[in-house]
């Protein structure tokens, strides 16, 4: 089944008075359960096409069909409902709120789903604790090291039980050792919850553990041109 | 959610929430202050003309007040005793005095002035002119005939002082002139410097035998609280006509003309005192709001990626100011509070106002209502000021804002 398919996806950004082009007719088919590495040299629109699939950012031309459902028409507050509902997102800078603790980062989304509290906290221990950080739910972020800090970053976007996950650049602001380790763990869950996760990077030992790659060089997998 | 995030976020540059805050306790404090100490004043300024002359409220024939000027003979009360009794069988009513007022000559002999006289009950009278302070010689008291107490101007311009004779010179009320022999028995001085300068006060029997009647021509009322003035004039108006009295009542805010245009001129003020004290909140609360927008451009980013709603965005940023205006608001008042007591303690010296001759004590007033006014100014100004910056917060493009994290 497919989660998310994209169909020849343009995106052109006004630099300055040039018009630079970031994605020129991407097609993508991205399945359930599906383990996807998204590679290429940096400015070969990996993040875009990252932001395009999260609902971060709409595309020029081109559609991109969420679950079977056209989002690219959607009104501002109807994508950010399907990012709370439907997307899991990690950043290569983490991202979490550094005036929340572990727990209340990891429950954030939840919260904008109105979950009720029992369930909220039953969903949230049970996330810290599949990421190995139980101990560490009262903490701060700045309390925590950077492989930490994303495996609560993972655990936030994992709490909701997403249709998919959206990882952009996940191991770059981490150490080889600790890089692999979040992978594994993103491995993990992938096979044990058949979350669907797609992910950005540059590391070919990381790309390894995809179950498929894509590859992206200016903007392009297949040489098509934006109409 | 919301409330969380924000209450943590003000705090987390803890200097520069304390500087907002304190921006706005000060506001509060100085509105607090201000207000209190011009509240104070117009209580003190009101006080002093009722207990100097007006009373709470006076009451005379129909038509007295209107035409009484010119022909105060032709409005006379006919039943003083029948009008008393109406008006001190009111429960709010302390104190109730007949009066007949009549211009005059008054001579040493070398010397003579014209004067506005005013014949009281020196029992009564006591009683609602306690403002009235004798600075030579003694008051008129029960039983005294033939014996007048003068402003102090009016006994300065005559050189008179007590126990000298006088000659108090009259029209009667059938329009004959009429002379009496009088003492001086004291000097007294009020609020009023341009009333002690033309005033003498003297006994209204005798004022009665000089103006040949036996009418009187108002009844000053003093009632146990001032707030109950329009209350008691309905109650009294009511009595009268069950009475079959052709009475009218004027309160003493319809009297005290230079404490109404003083009271408006210094609202006045106030509210541009108020206007500025609101605008340094709102530029205060506005600096503090964007500079933290500028800090938190990656993390609201973060904010929208999960799914929060601009509107989340906005009220996250309104919450701040608001919890910032409501802490703020809340120092404020209870700064205000403790200063205000503070000085009014230790009271602040003050000249005598203008046209008046007695120093005073200022203290500060506290009036719930000015408070409530302080703090919502408060709370308001803050949570108006972040309306801007909690806009172009939730304007930012997420995947720019995102960037800012890197």
């Amino acid at each position: 089944m497919e989660v998310v398919k994209i169909n020849g996806a343009c995106k052109t950004f006004r630099v300055d008075r040039n018009e630079v082009k970031a994605l020129n007719g991407i097609d993508l088919s991205i399945n359930a359960g599906e383990f996807l590495a998204i590679v290429g040299p940096s400015g070969s629109g990996k993040s875009t096409l990252l932001n395009l699939i999260g609902c971060i950012e709409r595309p020029t031309s081109g559609t991109i069909l969420f679950e079977g459902s056209d989002v690219t028409r959607l009104s501002e507050d109807e994508l950010a409902e399907i990012r709370s509902a439907k997307l899991g997102f990690i950043f290569q800078t983490f991202n979490l709120l550094p005036v929340l603790t572990v727990r209340e980062n990891v429950e954030y989304p939840l919260h904008l789903r109105k979950t009720a509290k029992d369930e909220r906290d039953k969903k949230t221990l049970a996330i810290l604790k599949e990421v190995g950080l139980e101990a560490h739910a009262s903490h701060k972020p700045s309390e925590l090291s950077g492989g930490q800090r994303q495996r609560v970053a993972i655990a936030r976007a994992l709490v909701g039980a997403p249709s998919i996950v959206l990882a952009d650049e996940p191991t770059a602001n981490l150490d080889l050792k600790t890089g692999e380790d979040i992978l594994k763990l993103m491995k993990e869950l992938n096979r044990k919850h058949r979350t669907t996760f797609v992910f950005s990077t540059h590391d070919p030992k990381i790309m390894k553990l995809a179950d498929r790659i894509l590859e992206l060089r200016d903007g392009e997998i297949a040489g098509k041109q934006c109409t | 959610m919301y409330l969380r995030l924000a209450f943590r976020n003000i705090f987390r540059n803890r200097l520069r929430s304390l500087i907002t805050l304190a921006a706005i306790a000060f506001g509060c404090i100085s509105l607090t202050i201000a207000g209190g100490f011009i509240e104070d004043t117009f209580d003190q300024m009101r006080e002093s003309y009722i207990r100097s002359f007006l009373g709470h409220m006076q009451i005379s024939k129909v038509g007295y007040f209107e035409k009484g000027a010119a022909r105060p003979f032709d409005y006379m009360i006919d039943e003083p005793e029948k009008a008393l009794g109406a008006i001190r069988s009111n429960p709010s009513v302390a104190s109730a005095t007949p009066r007949i007022e009549f211009s005059g000559l008054l001579s040493t002999g070398d010397t003579t002035i014209s004067l506005i006289a005013q014949g009281v009950n020196p029992k009564w009278e006591n009683e609602i002119s306690t403002f009235v302070e004798i600075d030579a010689g003694e008051n008129l008291s029960e039983g005294d005939a033939y014996s007048i107490v003068l402003g102090k101007g009016l006994a300065e311009a005559l050189a008179a002082k007590p126990g000298d004779p006088l000659i108090l010179v009259a029209n009667t009320r059938s329009g004959a002139i009429n002379a009496l022999d009088v003492e001086a028995k004291g000097v007294f001085h009020t609020s009023s410097k341009a009333f002690d300068d033309r005033s003498i006060r003297i006994p209204i029997d005798t004022a009665q035998k000089l103006l040949q009647t036996k009418d009187i021509q108002t009844i000053a009322v003093l009632l146990d609280d001032t707030g109950k003035t329009d209350l008691v004039k309905g109650e009294l108006e009511t009595a009268f006509a069950h009475n079959g009295l052709d009475l009218e009542i004027k309160p003493w805010y319809e009297m005290a003309d230079f404490y109404t245009k003083t009271v408006d001129l210094y609202r006045r003020q106030f509210f541009v005192l108020k206007l500025i004290i609101g605008i340094v909140v709102v530029l205060s609360v506005f600096n503090t709001m964007n500079m933290s927008i500028l800090e938190r451009v990656g993390e609201i980013g973060t904010l929208m990626a999960l799914g929060t709603k601009r509107m989340g965005v906005i009220s996250l940023f309104l919450l701040e100011g608001l919890i910032l205006g409501v802490i703020g608001g809340i120092i404020g008042l209870v700064g205000g509070y403790l200063l205000a007591s503070l000085i009014s303690w230790v009271g602040i010296p003050m000249p005598p106002p203008p046209g008046a001759t007695i120093y005073w004590t200022a203290k500060i007033k506290i009036v719930p209502s000015v408070l409530a006014f302080n703090f919502g100014l408060a709370v308001i100004a803050s949570v108006v000021s972040s309306c801007y910056p909690a806009l172009k917060a939730s304007r930012l493009e997420i995947a720019d804002a995102l960037r800012h994290n890197i």
